[in-house]
């Protein structure tokens, strides 16, 4: 019942204050939609300001403010008296009726009207204020939110208090005894001055592809430089995406040409996204960090829960998570090699072996013999001298009896759609359990 | 889609420096920006100095992320240039290029070329054969070649304005057409009709 008035900076999703905020996180209660600037004559704003303008003249205040008012008045008042936690509630009525009658004071300046409610007010009002000032815990006591701002129009008169000066925004609005309150504030500000600073020194920043400065683009979209990761030189985003994205022309090797630096032809694996150029080595690492935990957050459409499969596998960005929140868990397989090099195991497909064992004469070698045994398969295989250097007998072995074994399969099944999808189910077995 | 914006910009960017560097590029005939029509200066100590060789540009749709068409209209007697097509072979307006280079830089690297000879990657396989075996003859023979069609005032210029006054055209508009495009003289043919 303490806290009437919602709190405009919750309602816009961004108090600071959270537990110690003298206003009301409740979204059912009224929300003090009144422009204070509006009363004193000056909004910027006209018609487009988002809160009332409300003015304070002879018949108005009654019929409009208070409206809003007095149905506070009614519960609030009596509350205040009574209880201390109450003080903190009563606070922003009054706080609005100060507005209103500093600025009628204004209006009317000598003699006041036969205004009924005024005569209660200041009476009321030094009620509140005198109990503020006694109060025992000074970490209660309500900020002036002008003072905050910058200015305080009513200076040392000011009922509420003013906090101190905060060094990097240049406003008195560091409250003398939140301690916590203050930490928050000046690293917040901190982070706001430091983000400035570099969205200004980024402004000068052209693209070396499209030869515009990046944060004068059109469309907000494309006011983002894309930073590369292994080397330090500038362009927005869509265009280095653009370039990678490419379709190589003849003898373009994709890794030497397009995967690197337009300028320096440094290869970079992936391209970051990013607000603002960076001045150092760490605010880069920070600005990569970051996008790399965003995307850590999001799940890869590749992976499609466990049901598809990632081409990027253990290198990639996004979360690789089953449909009931478990990440992906990752086997690697290590094989060594003869040399003496271990080697991470990728998936295997048949078209791999195809390729690489240039395959055709010995499908050509099983075409002849008309499929008839793995057997014979093998015995083809090992009779060719091309094989020879390319695997061990053993693996020989392994593979003709694959390819016989796997073309046996898909004569008797009839299916040339699933080739590769089976192949590579068969060797994976294959290789797993010899 | 070319990039309109960044083809005015090169072309601006390089005519601000025209005087010092000697590389100019205007726009051939019309109005549109795809294709451009490059002059540079022959380099010194070489059998091109003091010859101008205009190059034939056509950007690409994927410019820049696709390499302008580059090719000489004034005839290069050079092993890297076809002595007939005027073809150029140079890496970067091939495999490597990069969309960080410009028509502007792709013109320097041309008239490098100019002044170093990649006999071992020819083009023109008769020039390439002679440079190696003969580097007198060919340095004479780039030289005369550049004596005869690199120049303004060469017989090359006033031959075209030969055949072009035979065809009708008054003389002082072959002149101009034929100074407006660069000396190429199907583009001046072409800019007289229009």
């Amino acid at each position: 019942m303490s806290k009437r008035v919602l709190c405009k900076f919750y309602s816009h999703g961004a108090c600071l204050k959270g537990e110690n905020c003298e206003f009301s996180h409740d979204w059912k209660d009224p929300a003090n939609n009144v422009c204070t600037f509006y009363q004193k004559g000056v909004c910027s704003y006209g018609s487009r300001c988002r809160y009332e303008h409300v003015k304070v003249s002879r018949s108005q205040p009654c019929a409009t403010s208070s409206s809003a008012v007095t149905l506070q008045y009614s519960g609030s008042f009596p509350a205040t008296n009574s209880s201390r936690n109450a003080a903190s509630g009563g606070t922003p009525v009054a706080d609005t009726n100060r507005e209103l009658l500093a600025s009628s004071r204004s209006f009317f300046p000598a003699n006041n009207p036969a205004w009924n409610e005024i005569s209660v007010l200041p009476q009321s009002l030094d009620d509140i204020y005198t109990r503020e000032s006694g109060t025992a815990n000074p970490a209660e006591l309500v900020m002036c939110s002008f003072a905050a701002a910058g200015n305080c129009p009513r200076g040392e008169k000011c009922p509420h208090i003013h906090g101190d000066l905060c060094p990097t925004c240049g406003k008195h609005c560091l409250h003398p005894s939140r301690l916590e309150e203050r930490e928050e504030h000046a690293k917040m500000c901190q982070k706001r001055k430091n983000h400035l600073e570099a969205l200004k020194r980024s402004q000068e920043i052209e693209c070396c592809v499209c030869l515009e400065r990046v944060l004068s683009k059109p469309t907000a979209a494309e006011r983002k430089f894309g930073l590369l990761s292994e080397c330090d030189h500038p362009f927005c985003v869509s265009c280095i995406r653009n370039w990678r994205s490419s379709s190589p022309i003849s003898g373009m090797d994709v890794n030497s040409a397009l995967r690197a630096c337009p300028i320096c032809r440094k290869l970079s694996y992936f391209v970051i996204p990013s607000v603002i150029w960076y001045a150092t080595k760490e605010e880069k690492q920070e600005i990569v960090d970051s996008y790399k935990i965003k995307l850590r957050s999001i799940d890869c459409k590749h992976f499609d829960f466990g049901e598809g499969s990632c081409p990027f596998g253990t290198s990639c960005f996004y979360k690789h998570a089953y449909r009931d929140g478990r990440l992906e868990e990752v086997d690697l397989r290590h094989l060594g090699a003869e040399d003496g090099v271990t080697v991470i195991a990728k998936d295997i497909r048949l078209s791999d072996f195809l390729n690489s064992l240039r395959l055709s004469t010995y499908v050509l070698y099983i075409k002849y013999y008309g499929l008839i045994t793995p057997a014979i398969a093998a015995s083809a295989l090992h009779t060719s001298s091309v094989g020879d250097y390319l695997f061990t007998a053993q693996l020989q072995y392994q593979v003709a009896y694959l390819v016989g074994y796997v073309m046996e399969r898909i004569m008797c099944l009839g299916r040339k759609t699933n080739f590769i999808k089976y192949a590579a189910a068969e060797c994976d077995f294959f290789i797993r359990f010899k | 889609m070319v990039d309109i914006a960044r083809v005015q910009k090169e072309l601006q960017e390089c005519n601000k420096d025209k005087d010092s560097s000697g590389i100019s590029v205007k726009l051939k005939g019309g109005n549109t920006l795809t294709h451009l029509v490059g002059s540079i200066p022959g380099p010194v100590a070489t059998p091109y100095e003091g010859g101008t060789f205009i190059i034939d540009i056509v950007i690409p749709d994927g410019y820049p992320f696709e390499p302008p068409k580059m090719q000489f209209v004034t005839r290069v007697w050079h092993p890297n240039i076809s002595s007939q097509s005027g073809a150029i072979c140079l890496d970067i307006l091939k495999k490597e290029w990069s969309p960080a280079l410009t028509i502007k830089t792709a013109l320097l690297s041309i008239q490098a070329l100019l002044s170093a000879p990649e006999p071992d990657d020819p083009q023109d396989a008769v020039v390439a054969q002679q440079y190696l075996k003969d580097y007198r003859t060919f340095a004479s023979t780039a030289r005369y070649w550049t004596e005869a069609y690199a120049k303004s005032s060469s017989v090359g210029i006033e031959e075209k304005v030969q055949r072009l006054v035979e065809m009708g055209f008054p003389e002082g508009m072959v002149r101009d057409a034929l100074n407006a495009v660069g000396g190429d003289e199907n583009a001046a043919l072409e800019k007289l009709c229009s």
